[in-house]
Protein backbone atom coordinates (compact mmCIF):
# COMPACT_ATOMS: atom_id res chain seq x y z
CA UNK A 1 0.00 0.00 0.00
CA UNK A 2 1.59 3.64 -0.54
CA UNK A 3 1.10 6.31 1.78
CA UNK A 4 -1.84 7.94 -0.32
CA UNK A 5 -3.41 5.19 -0.44
CA UNK A 6 -2.73 4.49 3.45
CA UNK A 7 -4.17 8.36 3.81
CA UNK A 8 -7.48 7.54 2.07
CA UNK A 9 -7.74 4.40 4.14
CA UNK A 10 -7.71 6.73 6.82
CA UNK A 11 -9.95 8.80 5.75
CA UNK A 12 -13.16 6.79 4.53
CA UNK A 13 -12.49 5.06 7.82
CA UNK A 14 -13.26 8.40 9.23
CA UNK A 15 -16.18 8.50 7.18
CA UNK A 16 -17.33 5.37 9.44
CA UNK A 17 -16.53 6.91 12.54
CA UNK A 18 -18.26 10.26 11.59
CA UNK A 19 -21.59 8.39 10.57
CA UNK A 20 -21.60 6.86 14.02
CA UNK A 21 -20.95 10.03 16.20
CA UNK A 22 -21.94 12.55 14.83
CA UNK A 23 -25.12 12.86 15.91
CA UNK A 24 -24.75 11.64 19.86
CA UNK A 25 -21.83 14.29 19.81
CA UNK A 26 -24.19 16.96 18.26
CA UNK A 27 -26.75 16.60 21.14
CA UNK A 28 -23.98 16.24 23.29
CA UNK A 29 -22.84 19.19 22.40
CA UNK A 30 -25.99 20.69 22.43
CA UNK A 31 -26.35 19.57 25.72
CA UNK A 32 -23.15 20.53 27.14
CA UNK A 33 -24.19 24.67 25.92
CA UNK A 34 -27.47 24.17 27.84
CA UNK A 35 -25.98 23.19 30.99
CA UNK A 36 -23.72 25.96 30.76
CA UNK A 37 -26.13 28.02 30.28
CA UNK A 38 -28.06 27.14 32.99
CA UNK A 39 -24.91 27.34 35.57
CA UNK A 40 -24.12 30.57 34.31
CA UNK A 41 -27.34 31.71 34.93
CA UNK A 42 -27.17 30.29 38.75
CA UNK A 43 -23.70 31.89 39.25
CA UNK A 44 -25.09 35.19 38.19
CA UNK A 45 -27.69 34.84 40.88
CA UNK A 46 -24.91 33.58 43.52
CA UNK A 47 -26.38 30.44 44.30
CA UNK A 48 -24.79 27.82 42.17
CA UNK A 49 -23.91 25.05 44.97
CA UNK A 50 -26.28 22.82 46.62
CA UNK A 51 -28.08 21.02 43.95
CA UNK A 52 -26.79 18.23 43.31
CA UNK A 53 -26.02 17.52 47.33
CA UNK A 54 -29.52 16.16 48.56
CA UNK A 55 -27.95 15.57 51.94
CA UNK A 56 -29.65 16.74 54.64
CA UNK A 57 -28.25 15.53 57.81
CA UNK A 58 -26.79 18.37 60.35
CA UNK A 59 -23.18 19.92 59.52
CA UNK A 60 -21.06 22.88 61.06
CA UNK A 61 -20.97 25.34 58.06
CA UNK A 62 -18.12 27.00 59.89
CA UNK A 63 -16.21 23.31 59.37
CA UNK A 64 -14.06 22.84 56.41
CA UNK A 65 -12.30 20.09 57.52
CA UNK A 66 -12.01 17.43 54.56
CA UNK A 67 -10.86 15.89 51.59
CA UNK A 68 -12.80 18.08 48.53
CA UNK A 69 -12.44 17.50 45.11
CA UNK A 70 -14.63 19.36 41.89
CA UNK A 71 -14.70 16.12 40.00
CA UNK A 72 -15.86 13.45 42.96
CA UNK A 73 -16.39 10.72 40.36
CA UNK A 74 -13.15 9.46 40.32
CA UNK A 75 -14.02 8.70 43.83
CA UNK A 76 -17.02 6.71 43.35
CA UNK A 77 -19.18 9.48 44.38
CA UNK A 78 -22.13 11.12 43.06
CA UNK A 79 -21.67 13.66 40.16
CA UNK A 80 -21.46 17.66 40.79
CA UNK A 81 -22.29 19.14 38.02
CA UNK A 82 -21.97 22.15 39.36
CA UNK A 83 -18.46 21.64 40.40
CA UNK A 84 -17.39 22.03 36.96
CA UNK A 85 -16.50 25.60 35.41
CA UNK A 86 -18.49 27.37 33.27
CA UNK A 87 -15.25 28.63 31.34
CA UNK A 88 -15.16 28.43 27.76
CA UNK A 89 -12.09 26.06 28.53
CA UNK A 90 -11.64 23.71 31.50
CA UNK A 91 -10.58 25.33 34.36
CA UNK A 92 -9.41 29.05 35.40
CA UNK A 93 -10.24 31.90 36.84
CA UNK A 94 -13.19 33.11 34.57
CA UNK A 95 -15.74 35.63 35.58
CA UNK A 96 -15.85 38.78 33.99
CA UNK A 97 -12.50 39.84 33.05
CA UNK A 98 -11.65 43.51 33.06
CA UNK A 99 -9.67 45.86 31.03
CA UNK A 100 -5.89 45.32 31.49
CA UNK A 101 -3.55 48.57 32.31
CA UNK A 102 -1.13 49.63 29.75
CA UNK A 103 1.25 47.91 32.11
CA UNK A 104 -0.68 44.92 32.70
CA UNK A 105 -1.05 44.50 28.95
CA UNK A 106 2.27 44.63 28.47
CA UNK A 107 3.02 41.76 31.13
CA UNK A 108 -0.04 39.66 29.42
CA UNK A 109 1.56 40.33 25.76
CA UNK A 110 4.60 38.84 27.32
CA UNK A 111 3.07 35.55 28.56
CA UNK A 112 2.33 32.67 26.43
CA UNK A 113 -0.05 30.08 28.04
CA UNK A 114 -0.12 26.88 26.25
CA UNK A 115 -3.56 25.47 27.52
CA UNK A 116 -6.43 27.27 25.99
CA UNK A 117 -7.30 27.38 22.19
CA UNK A 118 -4.10 27.41 19.81
CA UNK A 119 -3.39 31.26 18.54
CA UNK A 120 -4.60 31.30 14.93
CA UNK A 121 -6.98 27.73 15.24
CA UNK A 122 -9.95 27.68 13.79
CA UNK A 123 -11.48 27.45 17.78
CA UNK A 124 -9.85 30.56 18.37
CA UNK A 125 -10.81 32.40 15.18
CA UNK A 126 -14.06 31.11 15.43
CA UNK A 127 -14.97 32.83 19.23
CA UNK A 128 -13.48 36.62 18.57
CA UNK A 129 -15.02 37.78 21.11
CA UNK A 130 -13.78 35.43 23.76
CA UNK A 131 -11.37 36.77 25.64
CA UNK A 132 -7.33 36.81 24.40
CA UNK A 133 -6.22 34.79 27.13
CA UNK A 134 -8.21 31.91 26.11
CA UNK A 135 -7.23 32.06 22.46
CA UNK A 136 -3.74 32.53 22.21
CA UNK A 137 -2.00 29.40 23.36
CA UNK A 138 1.42 27.80 21.87
CA UNK A 139 2.88 24.34 22.30
CA UNK A 140 4.74 24.47 25.53
CA UNK A 141 7.90 24.20 23.60
CA UNK A 142 6.84 27.79 22.59
CA UNK A 143 5.45 28.99 25.58
CA UNK A 144 6.46 30.41 29.67
CA UNK A 145 4.05 29.05 31.40
CA UNK A 146 5.44 28.61 35.15
CA UNK A 147 3.67 25.23 35.32
CA UNK A 148 5.29 24.04 32.24
CA UNK A 149 8.62 24.75 34.32
CA UNK A 150 7.37 23.09 37.52
CA UNK A 151 7.92 26.64 38.77
CA UNK A 152 5.11 27.61 41.67
CA UNK A 153 1.92 28.02 40.95
CA UNK A 154 0.81 30.79 43.28
CA UNK A 155 -1.72 31.48 45.26
CA UNK A 156 -4.32 32.11 42.92
CA UNK A 157 -4.11 29.74 40.17
CA UNK A 158 -3.86 26.56 43.22
CA UNK A 159 -7.15 27.42 43.87
CA UNK A 160 -8.92 27.60 41.06
CA UNK A 161 -7.25 24.49 39.59
CA UNK A 162 -6.94 22.42 42.83
CA UNK A 163 -9.78 19.92 42.63
CA UNK A 164 -10.01 19.83 38.27
CA UNK A 165 -7.92 16.23 38.82
CA UNK A 166 -6.02 17.27 41.75
CA UNK A 167 -7.97 17.08 45.17
CA UNK A 168 -7.35 19.57 48.48
CA UNK A 169 -7.73 18.86 51.87
CA UNK A 170 -8.16 21.04 54.45
CA UNK A 171 -7.04 20.94 57.76
CA UNK A 172 -8.78 23.54 60.08
CA UNK A 173 -8.84 24.65 63.97
CA UNK A 174 -9.54 27.82 65.17
CA UNK A 175 -6.52 29.28 64.47
CA UNK A 176 -5.40 28.84 61.17
CA UNK A 177 -6.73 26.66 58.27
CA UNK A 178 -4.46 25.13 56.03
CA UNK A 179 -5.04 24.02 52.52
CA UNK A 180 -3.16 21.26 51.19
CA UNK A 181 -2.95 21.28 47.22
CA UNK A 182 -2.89 18.09 45.54
CA UNK A 183 -1.12 19.06 42.53
CA UNK A 184 2.62 20.72 42.75
CA UNK A 185 1.81 19.21 47.08
CA UNK A 186 1.82 22.55 47.91
CA UNK A 187 0.33 24.39 50.94
CA UNK A 188 -1.08 27.37 52.41
CA UNK A 189 -2.01 28.91 55.34
CA UNK A 190 -5.03 31.10 56.49
CA UNK A 191 -4.85 32.81 59.65
CA UNK A 192 -7.76 33.23 61.38
CA UNK A 193 -6.43 33.79 65.18
CA UNK A 194 -7.60 37.86 64.70
CA UNK A 195 -3.92 38.96 63.32
CA UNK A 196 -3.56 41.89 61.08
CA UNK A 197 -2.51 42.23 57.84
CA UNK A 198 1.82 42.52 57.27
CA UNK A 199 3.40 45.81 56.31
CA UNK A 200 3.35 46.00 53.24
CA UNK A 201 6.99 47.60 53.02
CA UNK A 202 8.67 44.86 55.20
CA UNK A 203 7.21 42.16 53.36
CA UNK A 204 9.15 39.78 50.99
CA UNK A 205 6.34 39.09 48.50
CA UNK A 206 5.84 35.16 48.44
CA UNK A 207 4.01 32.78 45.75
CA UNK A 208 1.30 32.21 48.65
CA UNK A 209 0.87 35.39 49.62
CA UNK A 210 0.17 36.08 53.45
CA UNK A 211 -3.49 35.44 54.22
CA UNK A 212 -5.82 36.32 57.16
CA UNK A 213 -9.22 35.35 57.16
CA UNK A 214 -12.57 36.25 59.45
CA UNK A 215 -16.24 35.01 59.49
CA UNK A 216 -19.23 36.82 58.29
CA UNK A 217 -21.84 35.21 59.34
CA UNK A 218 -21.23 31.73 57.72
CA UNK A 219 -18.93 33.17 55.26
CA UNK A 220 -14.93 32.95 56.15
CA UNK A 221 -13.91 36.05 53.94
CA UNK A 222 -10.05 35.62 53.32
CA UNK A 223 -7.52 38.39 52.41
CA UNK A 224 -4.09 37.82 50.88
CA UNK A 225 -1.60 39.79 50.21
CA UNK A 226 2.17 40.01 49.01
CA UNK A 227 1.76 37.95 46.39
CA UNK A 228 4.88 37.21 44.17
CA UNK A 229 4.24 38.43 40.69
CA UNK A 230 6.22 35.69 38.94
CA UNK A 231 2.18 34.16 39.21
CA UNK A 232 -0.22 33.58 36.75
CA UNK A 233 -3.73 34.38 37.77
CA UNK A 234 -4.65 31.12 36.33
CA UNK A 235 -3.57 29.12 32.96
CA UNK A 236 -3.77 31.56 30.79
CA UNK A 237 -1.46 34.24 31.11
CA UNK A 238 -3.50 36.65 32.87
CA UNK A 239 -0.39 38.34 35.20
CA UNK A 240 -0.41 40.53 38.65
CA UNK A 241 1.76 42.57 40.48
CA UNK A 242 2.96 42.39 43.72
CA UNK A 243 0.49 44.99 45.07
CA UNK A 244 -2.58 42.50 44.31
CA UNK A 245 -5.20 41.88 46.72
CA UNK A 246 -7.02 38.25 46.62
CA UNK A 247 -10.20 38.16 48.18
CA UNK A 248 -11.87 34.86 48.68
CA UNK A 249 -15.19 34.26 50.31
CA UNK A 250 -15.60 30.41 51.16
CA UNK A 251 -19.24 29.05 52.46
CA UNK A 252 -20.07 25.47 53.14
CA UNK A 253 -24.06 25.69 52.05
CA UNK A 254 -24.49 22.37 52.07
CA UNK A 255 -23.25 19.38 53.83
CA UNK A 256 -20.98 17.76 50.70
CA UNK A 257 -20.56 21.50 48.84
CA UNK A 258 -17.75 24.08 49.73
CA UNK A 259 -18.02 27.03 47.75
CA UNK A 260 -15.69 30.03 46.96
CA UNK A 261 -16.12 33.78 44.99
CA UNK A 262 -12.46 35.16 44.13
CA UNK A 263 -11.64 38.65 43.79
CA UNK A 264 -8.97 40.35 42.60
CA UNK A 265 -8.32 43.82 43.17
CA UNK A 266 -4.54 45.30 41.35
CA UNK A 267 -5.15 48.66 40.16
CA UNK A 268 -1.13 48.54 38.70
CA UNK A 269 -2.84 45.50 36.22
CA UNK A 270 -6.25 45.77 35.99
CA UNK A 271 -8.89 48.88 35.71
CA UNK A 272 -11.04 47.56 38.16
CA UNK A 273 -11.04 44.35 40.43
CA UNK A 274 -12.16 40.88 38.85
CA UNK A 275 -14.58 38.96 40.46
CA UNK A 276 -14.40 34.99 39.10
CA UNK A 277 -16.96 32.69 38.36
CA UNK A 278 -17.88 30.39 41.47
CA UNK A 279 -16.03 27.37 42.29
CA UNK A 280 -17.19 24.48 43.73
CA UNK A 281 -15.82 21.38 45.51
CA UNK A 282 -17.57 18.11 46.94
CA UNK A 283 -16.65 16.59 50.00
CA UNK A 284 -14.72 12.84 49.60
CA UNK A 285 -14.94 10.78 51.98
CA UNK A 286 -11.26 9.77 53.35
CA UNK A 287 -11.85 6.37 52.55
CA UNK A 288 -13.01 7.35 49.28
CA UNK A 289 -9.64 8.71 48.60
CA UNK A 290 -7.37 6.19 49.31
CA UNK A 291 -4.18 4.52 47.12
CA UNK A 292 -2.38 1.59 47.70
CA UNK A 293 -4.45 1.29 50.86
CA UNK A 294 -3.26 4.76 51.99
CA UNK A 295 -6.22 7.52 52.24
CA UNK A 296 -5.51 11.13 51.45
CA UNK A 297 -4.38 13.08 48.27
CA UNK A 298 -1.37 11.66 46.92
CA UNK A 299 1.95 13.72 46.32
CA UNK A 300 1.86 14.71 42.76
CA UNK A 301 4.93 17.08 42.65
CA UNK A 302 5.95 18.81 39.49
CA UNK A 303 9.68 17.01 39.57
CA UNK A 304 11.85 19.41 37.40
CA UNK A 305 14.04 16.75 35.90
CA UNK A 306 11.29 14.52 34.56
CA UNK A 307 9.15 17.62 33.11
CA UNK A 308 12.76 18.65 31.61
CA UNK A 309 12.60 15.39 29.92
CA UNK A 310 9.05 16.03 28.83
CA UNK A 311 10.16 19.32 27.55
CA UNK A 312 12.91 18.32 25.62
CA UNK A 313 10.50 15.90 23.72
CA UNK A 314 7.86 18.39 23.20
CA UNK A 315 10.61 20.85 22.06
CA UNK A 316 11.33 17.89 19.79
CA UNK A 317 7.47 17.64 18.62
CA UNK A 318 7.51 20.68 17.25
CA UNK A 319 10.74 20.75 15.52
CA UNK A 320 12.99 23.11 17.68
CA UNK A 321 15.31 20.43 18.55
CA UNK A 322 16.52 17.13 17.29
CA UNK B 1 -9.56 15.97 -1.26
CA UNK B 2 -7.54 17.54 0.93
CA UNK B 3 -9.92 19.94 2.49
CA UNK B 4 -12.39 17.12 2.94
CA UNK B 5 -9.49 15.07 4.81
CA UNK B 6 -9.25 18.29 6.79
CA UNK B 7 -12.72 18.93 7.62
CA UNK B 8 -13.41 14.92 8.76
CA UNK B 9 -10.23 14.82 11.56
CA UNK B 10 -11.03 18.63 12.67
CA UNK B 11 -14.79 17.26 13.53
CA UNK B 12 -12.75 14.17 15.15
CA UNK B 13 -10.60 16.41 16.69
CA UNK B 14 -13.41 18.40 17.94
CA UNK B 15 -14.94 15.56 19.36
CA UNK B 16 -12.26 14.17 21.08
CA UNK B 17 -11.60 17.80 22.84
CA UNK B 18 -15.28 17.80 24.16
CA UNK B 19 -14.77 14.27 25.50
CA UNK B 20 -12.04 14.40 27.22
CA UNK B 21 -13.16 14.20 31.23
CA UNK B 22 -9.39 15.47 32.11
CA UNK B 23 -7.40 18.46 32.33
CA UNK B 24 -3.86 17.68 31.24
CA UNK B 25 -0.81 19.17 33.79
CA UNK B 26 0.88 20.68 30.62
CA UNK B 27 -0.12 21.71 26.88
CA UNK B 28 0.42 18.42 25.52
CA UNK B 29 -2.21 18.34 22.75
CA UNK B 30 -0.56 21.69 21.38
CA UNK B 31 2.44 19.68 20.70
CA UNK B 32 1.34 16.84 18.69
CA UNK B 33 -1.17 16.52 15.92
CA UNK B 34 -3.95 15.29 18.03
CA UNK B 35 -6.37 15.78 15.00
CA UNK B 36 -4.92 12.68 13.33
CA UNK B 37 -4.90 9.74 15.79
CA UNK B 38 -3.97 6.52 14.00
CA UNK B 39 -3.35 3.35 15.56
CA UNK B 40 -0.25 0.37 15.38
CA UNK B 41 1.33 -2.75 16.58
CA UNK B 42 4.89 -2.21 18.38
CA UNK B 43 6.65 -3.74 21.42
CA UNK B 44 7.72 -2.10 24.30
CA UNK B 45 11.19 -1.37 24.88
CA UNK B 46 11.34 1.23 28.04
CA UNK B 47 8.34 2.51 30.31
CA UNK B 48 9.08 5.08 32.96
CA UNK B 49 5.93 6.18 35.06
CA UNK B 50 6.92 9.38 35.67
CA UNK B 51 5.37 12.84 36.85
CA UNK B 52 3.88 14.96 34.92
CA UNK B 53 3.02 12.12 32.13
CA UNK B 54 4.44 8.89 31.79
CA UNK B 55 7.45 7.99 29.07
CA UNK B 56 7.91 4.85 26.52
CA UNK B 57 10.44 4.08 23.97
CA UNK B 58 8.53 1.45 21.57
CA UNK B 59 9.36 -0.10 18.45
CA UNK B 60 7.01 -1.28 15.33
CA UNK B 61 8.24 -2.41 11.78
CA UNK B 62 6.83 -1.03 8.67
CA UNK B 63 5.39 -3.70 6.11
CA UNK B 64 9.16 -3.46 4.15
CA UNK B 65 10.46 -4.92 7.59
CA UNK B 66 12.32 -1.89 8.89
CA UNK B 67 12.02 -1.49 12.55
CA UNK B 68 11.37 2.18 13.70
CA UNK B 69 11.83 3.00 16.70
CA UNK B 70 9.80 5.91 18.77
CA UNK B 71 9.83 7.88 21.84
CA UNK B 72 6.44 8.71 23.24
CA UNK B 73 5.02 10.32 26.23
CA UNK B 74 1.43 9.07 27.83
CA UNK B 75 -1.37 11.50 27.63
CA UNK B 76 -2.39 10.67 31.57
CA UNK B 77 -1.28 11.69 34.69
CA UNK B 78 0.11 9.10 37.02
CA UNK B 79 -2.55 10.20 40.36
CA UNK B 80 -4.98 9.85 37.10
CA UNK B 81 -3.69 6.09 36.55
CA UNK B 82 -3.24 5.58 39.81
CA UNK B 83 -6.97 6.21 41.08
CA UNK B 84 -8.40 4.37 37.75
CA UNK B 85 -6.43 1.06 39.04
CA UNK B 86 -3.29 1.30 36.95
CA UNK B 87 -1.06 1.66 39.99
CA UNK B 88 2.42 2.00 39.03
CA UNK B 89 3.55 -1.62 40.17
CA UNK B 90 0.69 -2.65 38.15
CA UNK B 91 1.52 -0.44 34.80
CA UNK B 92 5.07 -1.17 34.70
CA UNK B 93 4.39 -5.10 34.81
CA UNK B 94 1.69 -4.29 32.06
CA UNK B 95 4.55 -2.63 29.98
CA UNK B 96 7.58 -4.43 30.27
CA UNK B 97 9.81 -4.43 27.83
CA UNK B 98 9.30 -6.78 25.21
CA UNK B 99 5.29 -6.66 25.54
CA UNK B 100 3.20 -6.53 22.37
CA UNK B 101 0.87 -3.67 22.20
CA UNK B 102 -1.88 -1.57 20.34
CA UNK B 103 -1.00 2.25 20.29
CA UNK B 104 -3.03 4.91 19.50
CA UNK B 105 -0.89 7.74 18.63
CA UNK B 106 -0.54 11.69 17.60
CA UNK B 107 2.58 12.42 15.85
CA UNK B 108 4.66 15.00 16.88
CA UNK B 109 3.72 18.25 14.93
CA UNK B 110 7.47 18.18 13.50
CA UNK B 111 6.89 14.61 12.41
CA UNK B 112 9.69 11.83 12.82
CA UNK B 113 9.60 9.46 15.21
CA UNK B 114 8.29 11.05 18.02
CA UNK B 115 4.24 11.38 19.30
CA UNK B 116 1.88 11.26 22.59
CA UNK B 117 0.30 7.95 23.48
CA UNK B 118 -3.45 8.35 23.39
CA UNK B 119 -4.73 4.97 24.42
CA UNK B 120 -2.63 1.00 24.90
CA UNK B 121 -4.22 -2.06 24.32
CA UNK B 122 -2.72 -5.79 24.50
CA UNK B 123 -3.25 -8.37 22.56
CA UNK B 124 -7.03 -9.24 23.57
CA UNK B 125 -8.35 -5.42 23.31
CA UNK B 126 -8.20 -4.69 26.92
CA UNK B 127 -7.22 -1.19 27.57
CA UNK B 128 -3.59 -0.95 29.43
CA UNK B 129 -2.34 2.07 31.76
CA UNK B 130 -5.02 4.64 30.94
CA UNK B 131 -8.41 5.54 31.64
CA UNK B 132 -9.26 6.84 28.29
CA UNK B 133 -11.58 4.11 25.67
CA UNK B 134 -13.53 6.24 23.79
CA UNK B 135 -10.39 7.31 21.42
CA UNK B 136 -10.77 6.45 17.75
CA UNK B 137 -8.11 6.37 15.40
CA UNK B 138 -7.52 5.09 11.86
CA UNK B 139 -5.29 1.58 12.06
CA UNK B 140 -2.07 3.00 10.18
CA UNK B 141 -0.36 -0.54 11.18
CA UNK B 142 3.01 -1.36 8.50
CA UNK B 143 2.72 1.86 6.89
CA UNK B 144 5.91 3.83 7.23
CA UNK B 145 6.18 6.19 9.99
CA UNK B 146 2.69 5.87 10.73
CA UNK B 147 0.82 9.49 10.25
CA UNK B 148 3.40 11.99 9.58
CA UNK B 149 2.24 15.46 9.21
CA UNK B 150 4.65 16.88 6.84
CA UNK B 151 3.73 14.00 4.79
CA UNK B 152 0.09 12.74 4.89
CA UNK B 153 -1.38 16.96 5.51
CA UNK B 154 -2.36 17.76 9.04
CA UNK B 155 -1.19 20.89 10.82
Amino acid sequence: MTNNSGVARFSRRAVGVLALTAVPAFLLVNSAVAQNAARMARNSSGDNAGPSDKDTRPYDKHDFNGLWARNPLPFNQPACPECRDNGPVSYGWFGDIPPLTPAGQKKFDMNHPSKGWEAGSKEALAHPNVAEGYRKAVPPGLGNDPEERCEPLGAMRLVVFSGGNAAMHIVQNKEVLIQRFEWTWDNREIWTDGRGAPKVEDYLPRYNGYSIGHWEGDTLVVKTVGLDDHQWVDAFGYPISDQAVFEERYERPTPNRLRVNLTLTDPLTYTRPWHSSTKVWALIPKEAMSLANWSGIVEDRCIPADQGAARELEERAIGKTK
Amino acid sequence: MRNHFTKLFALIAFLLFVSAPVWAHHGTALSYDTAHVWSTWATIVEFNYINPHPSMTFERTDRNGNVERWVAEGSNNPSQLARAGWTKSRSVEALKPGTKVKLYVATARAGGFVGVVMKIENEKGENLVGERTEITAVDLDGVPGGYQPGRDGGK
